[in-house]
């Protein structure tokens, strides 16, 4: 993904000049040409860098980078001015405004390109620093919201595969809570959110998760609806959830008897594969988003599956696409897709690879459980 | 997070003026209609007739409005969906809690 560089100058022949040389050398830009422009865009666009020039019409630049590090939403995105004004008390007066660097216009082109390029390659590196000490953190805590290892069961196979958003931890979690050699819970979950903020919260939704199945269990009752629907309560009543809200899918499988049972909360529908039908079946639940309401009504549905019949359970990231720029939700094109896959008799880790495969543009968290009768 | 705001009698209509409806714009939209309603507004129509698309961080900040609303006995009322936004809605069951109208006469129409 292209790197955004918001750059600032009233000098629209030196924006096009730096913007030429930014963009020739893989950077996207944005350019304003003034500091009400820059703020305005600013509204929309977080870019990995602003490049502001200090002497414009009305703001000037130390200005506009006073006003950016009140903001918390914008104070840490690295700036550095690119000035014709070098005089020494100015040069300082930027840098003792968190200024990365002060560099003069006249420096020379390759100078500037290759300042601009270690700086990102710096903040990078440190960002993937800081992300690696943290999974450390949470591996060594055991602190996961997708398990190692799915359940080897008689009449089921379970294959699982998740993909974050920007390869940072998310709010999609997956869960199986194997209660006996009988039963067997899948869950699949989704934070609304993103990165880390919803990866936090996801932990809180699983140990509620396990809590309610659990308790559930301990009194003999296997009924989905029941368990969601207390769940559904207990997560209501959470003031640190208040305004956190996930969905649910959860399947019971009956190692016994094969039976498959189902129910869900503001989840997508769950997908199945039957040969010779012309397209995949879908099963649609009926309970609303997790802690919204205190009565959720959630019902439970069998889902018939015979011998090599698969069922798919899936997170909103996997029907996201972006196609030319363009981002779209369509559940419509992927289960074309995962249809055209199985009638091509493509196997499950083609058909992980092909589905998650790093070409394809991916704009949020994706999670897919697929179960197959055996 | 760019919003325009436009007060059509006692209602206040929120039109988002962005394509994208993503993370990075959900805290900044969900704090501009909390104040909406701290100050007083209990009758909200949303438009989204330029967003494209909405992510699932977005849809969270809707449904924390729409929580934060309701125990005020407020009302409302999204418009102007496009076709994947409104189909995501009902795979989601979200049209079982938000009221969607096609238009803003329409919604308007609702609240009397």
């Amino acid at each position: 993904m292209n790197r955004v560089i918001l750059l600032v100058d009233d000098d629209i022949f030196q924006l096009r000049l730096f913007e030429k040389l930014l963009t020739g050398n893989g950077y996207n830009c944005k350019i304003a040409l003034s500091v009400d422009e820059a703020e305005l865009i600013l509204r929309s666009e977080t870019p990995d860098l602003i490049i502001s020039d200090y002497e414009m019409p009305g703001m000037d630049g130390f200005e506009f980078r006073r006003r950016l590090l009140k903001q918390d939403s914008l104070k840490n995105i690295p700036f550095l001015f690119l000035t014709s004004i070098n005089d020494k008390d100015n040069v300082q007066q930027g840098l003792d405004l968190k200024a990365i660097d002060y560099i003069a216009k006249n420096t020379p082109p390759s100078h500037i390109l290759s300042k601009i390029d270690n700086l990102l390659q710096a903040v990078r590196e440190h960002y993937e620093r800081s992300l690696s000490e943290i999974k450390g953190i949470a591996e060594r805590l055991n602190l996961r919201n997708i398990p190692l290892h799915a359940p080897l069961l008689k009449h089921f196979k379970i294959d699982y595969f998740n993909q974050s958003f920007q390869n940072q931890p998310g709010g999609d979690f997956i869960d199986f809570v194997k209660i006996n050699d009988r039963y067997t819970f899948i869950i699949l979950g989704d934070v609304m959110g993103k990165k880390w903020g919803a990866w936090f919260f996801s932990f809180s939704f699983l140990s509620y998760i396990r809590s309610a199945i659990r308790l559930c269990v301990y009194d003999k009752n296997y009924s989905l609806s029941e368990i969601l629907n207390k769940l559904n309560r207990v997560i209501h009543d959470d003031e640190l959830l208040s305004d956190i809200f996930s969905t649910l899918s959860m399947v019971l499988l009956d190692d016994e008897l094969g039976t498959v049972k189902y129910a869900g909360a503001g989840d997508l529908p769950i997908l199945k594969f039957v040969e010779n039908t012309t397209e995949l079946q879908y099963f649609k639940s009926e309970g609303i988003l997790l802690g919204f309401s205190e009565l959720g009504d959630y019902s439970e549905l069998e889902v018939e599956l015979a011998s090599n019949e698969e069922l798919y359970i899936i997170s909103d990231g996997m029907i996201d696409f972006e196609i030319n720029g363009e981002k779209k939700s369509d559940i419509n094109l992927f289960k074309e897709k995962l249809f055209n896959f199985k009638q091509n008799k493509e196997t499950t880790q083609t058909i992980k690879n092909r589905l998650f495969d790093k070409h394809v543009s991916q704009v949020d968290d994706c999670s897919i459980i697929i179960i197959k009768k055996v | 997070m760019n919003v325009k705001k436009q007060n059509i009698e006692d209602l206040v209509l929120l039109t988002i003026v962005d394509r994208d409806a993503n993370l990075t714009k959900s805290e900044n939209f969900k704090e501009i209609v909390f104040k909406e309603i701290e100050s007083g507004t209990r009758k909200l129509i949303i438009s989204f007739e330029n967003v494209e698309y909405l992510d699932s961080s977005f849809l969270g900040a809707l449904v924390a409005i729409l929580k934060n609303l309701v125990p005020k006995n407020g009302r409302l009322t999204l418009i102007e969906l496009n076709n994947d936004i409104r189909n995501l809605f009902e795979l989601t069951r979200l049209d079982k809690i938000f009221d969607l109208k096609n238009s803003l006469d329409k919604a308007i129409e609702g609240f009397k």
